[in-house]
């Protein structure tokens, strides 16, 4: 976690020109998830999403997991598709339990990680979604 | 601890760069920062308190530059005389395979001449492939810097304006002998020309033995109604508690607007607790506008140009932003720094225009990079 | 040579009711402690401590336990044993807690630690005695501490090589 300022010299008040560097200073990480039920027709709202993800990492990591600070940031319905954001350290412990969630209600089914990032602006401009025809 | 707990908590490397300067300083350097970032995917920009665009800032948004996708292109069209005399040499030829993947596949990326800054990129083809295709074509590259003890990826730079590099010259014997006899190389390439005075379409005519599409850059509007906004001080990079929110608060902030994010949760929400950084205020509209395609750097410069100009009238907004993003799979990001896929392959940068025309930049990088300029 | 490293953490059984001290044998403590552990930590943390994880020693009257396991993984362990709110031995269960005194690297580091830490909760019964008969018969222990002490110097030398053996 390295933090320095690079190129010019400390800035005295409105230098003109002034650079920061941070390394490995990202908070949070994003991930861009959609949830796939091999059926379909499965119909979850925001609340129930979350408890589900709660619930694959108190599956895989116990309840220290599930107290992650895990955020769903946006969730859309109609594609069971959203944007999750977790605390930079519990970003591996996320992803891998995400990862073995198999079923829900008893039904089979799978989470997709689309997109990671340490910045959430990342995620909005995905350039293999660039489609061309 | 450990290391099997401590790589639980570990994340990939990311670095953010941030700079301040103004744009009329003359050693700022925000113009060569954009046309150091050849490959862009995506431009967006928003101006707070404003309904309608002034129309040269709207003239310049519907004017991004047609980019054209040809189809299973053989990479030796590439390095044909014929191609480096009519657009390498002559104007700034930008080229990258569309559809590659650079953590699987292989990927070639034309880089242009640079008129500003002639020693630094001229007219450079770089293929970044895997180690089979690499010792079947048996051209000099370098081992990619994050391939690991395995070198599994090599680089190769082929300079295509070199003196040493005509058409009876040993060394383009040998590059034109090994793509187009010795290991073949097709690629779906994005290609777009700039060259003050010229028709982008002379490029269709050339490959018109292709299948070659022209495509224009997708532009969507939107208003933002109620928008919560942090308050930024351009002297404060790092921010000010209780005055002013930091550029990574903005940065996040930004990204939140971007992907429609619910700005004003609240603290014991349970779907999420995020919010706008504090402090902040309630604007009532907000323009948003996203350009999506294949976008040169010299199309980027204009619009930052006209953005500045956004504030020769007096206007209620503080500060405009313009996010671009790079594209994920090009071998580079800025100039010849090479770039790879990890976990997401970003790089993408943002500035933030005051209204005393002093700027932010921030620039982000994932963990297959190096250090921005 | 490149050994397995383990870490051993020594604990005491802690229960009101005198009759749990029956109960105390090694699959109720691994039940135990995996459990709490499944729970703190899920699949995961079950599974790393599961690598090696034995019940090293176990003392039914004193309730002392030592609990082995792979030293990457043991403050996961640690962290889960104070969860542990009962042990449960055909079908009844008897609440307890773990009440961890020393992790080590060695059993013979936890021995010592054991030998140390019975002999200073001797001189605390000491000082708390009614009549002549209880003095005597904790002066006596005591005297039993340092004679076993001043053994072990004696076959220290055999017994490390024997701890390696165990590591391995």
């Amino acid at each position: 976690m390295a933090e320095g300022g690079a190129g010019e010299p400390p800035p005295p008040p409105r230098a003109p020109l002034e650079r920061l560097v941070l390394k490995n200073a990202a908070e949070h990480h994003y991930l861009r998830v959609s949830l796939e039920f091999p059926d379909g027709g499965v119909r979850l709202n925001a609340a129930h999403f979350k408890q589900l993800v709660v619930s694959a990492l108190k599956e895989l990591h116990g309840e220290v997991g599930a107290a992650l600070p895990v955020d769903v940031l946006t969730y859309d319905e109609k594609t069971l598709s959203a944007i999750l954001r977790v605390s930079s350290s519990g970003f591996v412990k996320l992803w891998s339990a995400l990862t073995l969630l198999g079923s829900y209600q008893n039904r089979k089914c799978a989470f997709r990680v689309v997109q990671t990032s340490p910045f959430l602006l990342a995620l909005s401009g995905n350039s293999r979604e660039l489609v061309l025809d | 601890m450990s290391a099997p707990l401590r790589r639980l908590r570990e994340t990939p490397r990311h670095l953010l760069v941030c700079e301040r300067s103004h744009v009329r300083h003359e050693r700022s350097r925000h113009a060569a920062r954009v046309r150091g970032h050849a490959y862009n995917c995506r431009v967006s920009f928003l101006i707070p308190e404003c309904g309608v665009l002034p129309e040269p800032l709207k003239s310049v948004t519907t004017d991004m530059g047609e980019y054209y996708l040809v189809k299973n292109l053989p990479l030796h069209e590439l390095v044909a005389q014929e191609f480096i005399s009519a657009f390498v040499k002559t104007g700034s030829c930008y080229a990258l395979s569309y559809n590659t993947r650079i953590d699987q596949d292989n990927t070639a990326a034309l880089l242009p001449t640079d008129c500003h800054s002639p020693l630094k990129h001229i007219g450079k083809l770089i293929l970044s492939v895997d180690k089979d295709t690499y010792e079947e074509l048996g051209l000099q590259g370098r081992p990619s810097r994050y391939s690991g003890k395995k070198i599994m990826r090599y680089i190769i730079t082929i300079d295509l304006t070199d003196s040493a590099f005509h058409s009876d010259s040993k060394k383009y014997k040998r590059v034109l002998w090994a793509l187009r006899d010795k290991k073949p190389l097709e690629f779906d390439f994005l290609l777009s020309w700039h060259h003050t005075g010229a028709d982008g379409s002379t490029l269709m005519s050339y490959f018109s033995k292709h299948q070659i599409q022209a495509h224009q850059p997708k532009i969507t509007f939107s208003t933002l109604r109620n928008l919560q906004c942090p308050v930024l001080c351009s002297n404060e990079l790092q921010g000010k508690p209780e005055e002013s929110c930091s550029a990574q608060e903005l940065f996040e902030w930004l990204g939140a607007v971007f992907s429609n994010v619910e700005l004003d949760n609240k603290s014991f929400s349970f779907v999420s607790t995020y919010c706008c950084p504090e402090p902040s205020t309630m604007m009532d509209q907000a323009y948003l506008c996203t350009i999506t395609g294949f976008i040169l750097p010299e199309k980027i410069i204009q619009l930052l140009d006209q953005l500045c100009a956004y504030f020769d009238d007096p206007k209620l907004a503080q500060w405009v932003t313009l996010t671009v993003h790079g594209f994920a799979d090009s071998p580079v990001s800025w100039r010849e720094n090479e770039h790879g896929f990890q976990k997401g392959g970003e790089n993408l940068y943002n500035f933030v225009v005051f209204r005393s025309l002093d700027y932010w930049l921030q620039m982000a990088v994932g963990a297959n990079d190096d250090c921005p300029p | 040579m490149v050994r397995f490293k383990h870490r051993y953490l020594l604990c005491e059984v802690v229960a009101e009711d005198p009759r749990c001290r029956h109960c105390i044998d090694e699959r109720a403590v691994t039940t135990a402690a995996k459990g709490a552990l499944a729970r703190a930590h899920g699949d995961y943390g079950l599974a790393c401590c599961s690598i090696a994880f034995t019940v090293k020693y176990l003392n039914a009257y004193t309730g002392v336990v030592l609990l082995r396991c792979r030293k990457d993984f043991y403050r996961l362990l640690w962290s889960a044993l104070p969860l542990v709110t009962h042990l449960e031995s055909r079908g009844q269960r008897h609440p307890c807690f773990f009440h961890t005194l020393h992790v080590g690297g060695t059993i013979r580091s936890c021995q010592k630690f054991l030998i140390q830490y019975n002999r200073r909760q001797l001189v605390m019964l000491l000082n708390s005695c009614t009549n002549k008969e209880e003095r005597e018969s904790i002066q006596q222990s005591l005297l039993g501490c340092f004679l076993q002490e001043a053994e072990e110097e004696q076959f220290q030398s055999g017994e490390e090589e024997d701890d390696c053996a165990e590591t391995d």
